[in-house]
């Protein structure tokens, strides 16, 4: 297929940089052109990437509040993180961003990796089917969480209103109820990233070689054998991946924004809408506080995702 | 495959080849693919359904994905009496082409210097951008905040564009791949011949890099297209929002404009909500069609390297 071709080139990006670094020891002739050709791409980079990155790291050690310009550099050494782990708020979201994290993550895993097998099954379309499964992710977010919202509506949704059809009349608010909130936010989050973790399966399927399977079936092992002896242990690394660039919704933000703004009784205050609504949405806007909470979010889906990729990716 | 099949299959053996061929073209799996499929997108084909239904249709056929009478009351209620879409549409387009042209420029450069000028440090300049790419940018909405606004760039298209086109590492990755996958003698006898490396770069590397460029401009374009969070956080003036943004403000006001006397008790806010949702994602989703293979290439090899 067309994209095992490039790996001729040098593998993944870690063995990429290190052979550059090697290249680069050897030295060679300057070129001034050289520094010019990469001069706006690395300003803009400078500027409002790796700062903003620096700056929110020395920010979660500050008092900063948006309102008052002279706290801007008020470090106070590690207070935020006192104050966060008696802030009950916090302490409630962080067991609803876990709770949500360990719900999507299995979700994920069966819905993405069920269409992968799908679609490294069939011989014709699969250029087509796996343009329609990324197409998801690819629609605005805003448009698709407007979208469940409809869908979701009590009165008028789409859901209600087919489960009315069935004779069902006790609907459940989806949005509006503590036990249903979380579960409807889910679904939109999930369907709108099921596009790049299945795409991801995709190409670990298609890198397991076709004779494995040949051999197998002719030893007579079912497709169940051949999944769970085969694709699963196989894709292990895939797994991690997957794990790694999924992490990251327990800091899940825009969902509960645009739907639930933490609602109903806070059931859906994620950390994540947590540190947007301390930053942007409450009294003072206080920055260094929400930089603090993030800070801590991040480390923790960073050891998550390093956990996941010592245990998959080194047996 | 299909060649071999068609080659081998002789008259009196038709019926068994048309098993083969079935059996080889997986029915079964495209059964269930389309079947799959079709749940996933029921809300989409809902949504489309709905933009289509008047106001009684809606209330009396609301989970109906085809309504018995097509109307399109809601398309013109939309196209008439919504002051700030145009505005939030020529923003978004603002924005995302402005990306696209900053993002092809800077990356485009930069990934031919990496890939064929010389010079110090350049391996790790471009191994630094990489890597950095990873860290997670904890606080970086709080910093960007504060940032914009130090720049008098927040409440501004040009920020927005600067800002996402500052994210260059996976396109000057791409276009370094494009680059050296280019032959280099052409170059190096243009050189000889006396032009300099920007002539080189611009008449002679840059066209050949075009399968690149395309890869790189639909990431950006479709990117600061659809991104709602930090465009939510830095932009809060009608006059500078972007459609991914506003659609939740014209679908909050969209029941008081409703009382304009020529649409009134004609159409469903619901209903006239599914139709601007329709035509805030029509851009991306028309790029995507055109460009899809473009656009495959670039997202299957950047996960292949990851």
């Amino acid at each position: 297929m067309a994209m095992t071709e490039n790996q001729g080139q040098g593998g993944t990006l870690i063995t990429q940089a290190i052979s550059a670094i090697k290249r680069d020891r050897e030295g060679g002739r300057t070129n001034p052109f050289g520094y010019l050709f990469i001069a706006p791409a690395l300003i803009l980079y400078l500027v409002f990437n790796l700062w903003p990155m620096f700056r929110g790291f020395a920010m979660a050690f500050t008092d900063y509040r948006f309102i008052a310009e002279s706290t801007r550099w008020a470090f106070n050494g590690l207070d935020n993180f006192k104050e966060i782990f008696t802030d009950k708020v916090f302490l409630s979201g962080l067991g609803i961003s876990l709770r949500y994290l360990t719900m999507y993550l299995p979700l994920m895993f069966v819905l993405s990796l069920f269409l992968a097998i799908l679609i490294s099954r069939v011989r014709v379309g699969g250029q087509f089917y796996r343009w329609v499964v990324y197409l998801p992710t690819i629609l605005p977010i805003a448009v698709t969480l407007l979208m469940f919202r409809q869908l979701f509506n009590y009165k008028f949704g789409f859901f209600n209103n087919v489960l009315m059809g069935f004779g069902i009349m006790d609907v459940p608010n989806w949005l509006g109820d503590v036990g249903t909130a979380l579960p409807s936010l889910m679904v939109a989050d999930l369907w709108r990233s099921f596009g790049f973790p299945t795409l991801l399966f995709l190409i670990g399927i298609y890198n397991i070689s076709v004779e494995l399977y040949e051999a197998a079936a002719i030893d007579g092992a079912s497709w169940w054998d051949q999944l769970t002896q085969i694709t699963l242990p196989l894709l292990k690394p895939t797994f991690a991946l997957v794990i790694a660039l999924n992490v990251g919704v327990i800091g899940a933000t825009e969902s509960m924004l645009v739907l639930t703004n933490g609602g109903p009784q806070a059931s859906t205050t994620t950390l994540g809408l947590y540190v947007y609504q301390v930053a942007f949405q409450f009294g003072d806007l206080r920055l260094g506080y929400a930089a603090a909470i993030s800070l801590l979010v991040g480390m923790v889906s960073a050891l998550i995702s390093f956990i996941s990729f010592r245990i998959l990716r080194q047996s | 495959m299909n060649t071999t099949v068609n080659t081998h299959a002789s008259a009196p053996r038709t019926a068994k080849t048309f098993r083969t061929l079935l059996r080889q073209s997986n029915i079964g799996t495209h059964l269930v693919m389309i079947v799959v499929l079709i749940t996933i997108f029921v809300p989409v084909l809902w949504l489309i359904g709905t933009s289509f239904k008047d106001r009684l249709e809606f209330s009396t056929n609301t989970s109906a994905i085809i309504p018995n009478n097509f109307s399109l009351v809601n398309y013109e209620y939309m196209f008439t009496a919504i002051q700030n879409l145009p505005i939030y549409m020529m923003n978004s387009f603002i924005v995302a082409i402005g990306t696209t042209v900053v993002q092809v420029f800077c990356a485009s450069l930069a990934g031919y210097a990496f890939s064929r000028l010389n010079f110090r440090f350049r391996d790790l300049i471009f191994v630094g951008i990489l890597v950095s790419m990873f860290i997670p940018r904890s606080g970086g909405l709080m910093a960007l905040y504060e940032l914009m606004t130090f720049l008098h760039l927040r409440n501004s298209v040009v920020g927005l564009i600067l800002l996402f086109g500052s994210g260059v590492p996976v396109t000057i990755f791409i276009m370094r791949q494009t680059f050296l996958s280019i032959p280099k003698e052409i170059e190096e006898s243009a050189l000889i011949d006396g032009a300099n490396w920007f002539m080189v770069f611009w008449r002679i590397a840059l066209p050949l890099a075009a399968g690149g460029i395309v890869v790189i401009a639909t990431l950006a374009f479709i990117g600061a297209w659809s991104d709602f969070l930090t465009t939510y956080t830095l932009i809060d003036r009608d006059n500078q929002m972007t459609i991914s943004v506003g659609i939740q403000k014209v679908l909050a006001t969209s029941y008081e404009t409703a009382l304009s006397p020529r649409f009134r008790g004609q159409f469903a806010g619901e209903a006239a909500d599914a139709t601007m949702l329709i035509f805030a994602a029509t851009p991306v989703v028309v790029l995507y069609a055109l460009l899809q293979k473009w656009f495959m290439k670039g997202l299957m090899e950047g996960a292949v390297k990851l």
